[in-house]
């Protein structure tokens, strides 16, 4: 019966630690974070081409979060009316909704697509999908090819 | 004598029988919080298993202010918020976010037309979807599999714990291969 009682303890102990990790105020996610200088948004936005490929850290408050998934953020420019995509792999991190309005810093690799005006309009649908606006979504605002820079995410701290 | 074994017997049946009541005791807990949470995750595409998302629409006086300090002081004090937002941004020229907690504010400012977005998260059933999906990861991704082996555990222990017609050597066998059968025949009909 005592093995029984300290199982059950030593199990609740264990799950409460886990738990308690939910519950500060500063998390980090994913990989850590390596980067001693951070580039700005707007420089990343200005030449994409000049970053593609390159591994960046990045800083700004989190103002969407994928609400299907938590499988990316988007995190504003440093200059107004900007922001970019931060795109994590599913599963592996997990942005919650209350991040929105935190401020992020984050890791990862500048990407560059270039889509064509289907391909755009198939990406925005998802993109409408995962923020829950399916319903509202017009294809015809999307004109031709687009092209896309975000930063594929390997970690970030969210405080 | 001849023909007789020799040591000590083990009691496998009995064993099945204490693991299997005492492992299940145990797991009562995770088994409901895993079920419940996979049906859950199991229909995201119809619905939000982690979130209450609602919106609801206020009107205020248009906002004229001309610097982003000036419109969001402006913006707090029309909507009558007691604090500070913790974020702000502006998506366009004509577009200010506040950013709460649990709430954001979409404010239109040539129209003074506010977007109140709501987002509660679903209380348990969030909790429940986060240790499910593993969002905690540390010390809980050995919990959890310690869960995953005890319902191995469990399953095994399950098959030996009667005998007889109800056993796993006649209806209890019967029954076993037939819930096989079902993903089985699932990944060969459906799947691949």
């Amino acid at each position: 019966m005592n093995i029984i009682r300290s199982s059950v303890v030593a199990l609740a102990v264990a799950a409460l630690t886990a738990s308690a990790s939910l519950a500060q105020s500063t998390k980090d996610y994913g990989k850590p974070l390596t980067l001693m200088v951070k580039t700005p948004i707007s420089s990343i936005l200005k030449d994409p081409k000049a970053y593609e490929g390159k591994r960046v850290q990045v800083e700004g408050t989190i103002v969407e979060v994928c609400e299907e998934r938590g499988c990316w953020i988007r995190i504003a420019s440093d200059k107004e009316f900007e922001a970019i995509r931060f795109k994590v792999q599913d599963g592996v991190i997990t942005f919650p909704m209350e991040a929105k309005g935190k401020v992020a810093l984050a890791e990862g690799v500048v990407a560059i697509t270039n889509l064509t005006r289907e391909q755009a309009v198939e990406q925005a649908r998802e993109m409408a999908k995962e923020r829950g606006t399916l319903g509202s979504f017009d294809p015809s605002k999307i004109k031709g090819p687009v092209t896309d820079v975000q930063i594929t995410g390997e970690g970030a701290r969210v405080k | 004598m001849p023909g007789q074994t020799t040591g000590v017997r083990i009691p496998w049946r009995r064993w099945s029988i204490v693991l299997h009541r005492d492992v299940g005791y145990l797991a009562v807990a995770m088994t409901l919080a895993y079920a419940i949470s996979g049906i859950a995750v199991n229909h995201i595409a119809d619905w939000n298993p982690n979130y209450r998302i609602s919106k609801s629409f206020v009107a205020v006086a248009p906002i004229t202010a001309t610097t982003t300090p000036e419109m969001i002081a402006a913006a707090v004090e029309r909507l009558g918020l007691s604090a500070a937002p913790k974020g702000t941004f502006r998506p366009d020229p004509q577009t200010l976010q506040l950013f709460y907690k649990e709430r954001v504010y979409h404010v239109d400012l040539p129209t003074g037309k506010v977007m109140i977005e709501s987002t509660v998260p679903r209380r348990v059933l969030y909790e429940m979807n986060q240790l499910h999906l593993n969002h905690p990861k540390n010390a809980w991704t050995y919990i959890a599999d310690l869960y995953a082996l005890s319902l191995i555990l469990l399953a095994v222990t399950g098959l030996f714990v009667l005998k007889g017609k109800q056993g796993i050597t006649r209806r209890g066998g019967w029954l076993t291969a037939a819930g096989t059968l079902v993903p089985v025949g699932y990944w060969l009909l459906y799947v691949q």
